[in-house]
């Protein structure tokens, strides 16, 4: 799967793609991150709405790009899970550490 | 409705867990009166294992596995048998690691997923199975 980077406005990054989030793309996604953090754009969204379904590969995969994104002194927010990365993040327990919106847009409105 | 089946043998690589998504599938549309939970719970527990079987194969020759499923009226089962060395394969009392743990959700997810889960060192085998009692 290949992530897609639309700059927002303020210098914001979002982030998607279309079809599993699973351990054959969990490193393209980690790449696609690394690589806006690089270039100093620290507050970044990864928008799901595209993500039909995600294991626990691209659970951690995300975890991992949460975490470079906050040592870069940024965040990482979720948009538009769909109800089966809803229920992972939820028996996970994860859904209150990654910030899920409705949409990529609003995803930093607060 | 009767029982319905189907196998297959995953040879990875050039197979990948997308090889077993396209196999469920196979499952979904031979039985369309499945629910949209029982198949969202059935697939995340069995990518979790394939994975897992995949992800522990390391380098050398790859893994062959082959993986069962079946749906009846009341269940949806899986069984799972590799040629992979023995495993990660603690699975009582197994559970979610810190939040910022990049790994080692996936058999916790598969227990929270399903009614029975079992694990059995057969031979030269590693085999995995589990039931999960419909909802819908």
């Amino acid at each position: 799967m290949e992530f897609r980077t639309t700059l927002l406005e303020d210098n914001i990054a979002a982030i998607s793609g279309e079809g599993r989030l699973n351990m054959v793309s969990a490193a393209a996604l980690r790449e696609a991150v690394g690589e806006v953090i690089t270039q100093d754009r620290i507050r970044v969204v990864v928008d799901l709405s595209g993500i039909e379904f995600m294991d626990s590969s691209g659970l951690g995969a995300l975890i991992g790009c949460l975490k470079t994104a906050r040592q870069a002194g940024g965040d990482l927010r979720i948009a538009a899970p769909s109800k089966q990365v809803t229920m992972v993040l939820q028996l996970s327990n994860l859904d209150r550490v990654l910030k899920s919106y409705d949409s990529a847009e609003v995803a930093y409105r607060d | 409705m009767t029982d319905t089946s189907r196998t297959l043998v995953l040879k990875a690589p050039p197979g990948d867990v997308n090889t077993v998504h396209s196999f469920i599938q196979e499952l979904w549309d031979a039985e369309p009166a499945i629910g949209d939970m029982d198949k969202m719970a059935f697939e995340t527990a069995l990518i979790e294992l394939a994975s897992n079987v995949i992800e522990h194969t390391g380098v050398g020759n790859g893994v062959s596995c082959v993986i069962s499923i079946k749906a009846t009226p009341t269940t949806l089962s899986a069984q799972l048998s590799d040629t992979a060395e023995v495993g990660d394969i603690q699975i009582v009392g197994r559970g979610m690691p810190d939040e910022d743990a990049e790994s080692g959700r996936g058999i916790a997810l598969v227990q929270m997923l399903v009614d029975e889960l079992g694990y059995n060192r057969v031979g030269e085998s590693n085999v995995w199975s589990f039931t999960r009692t419909r909802v819908e």
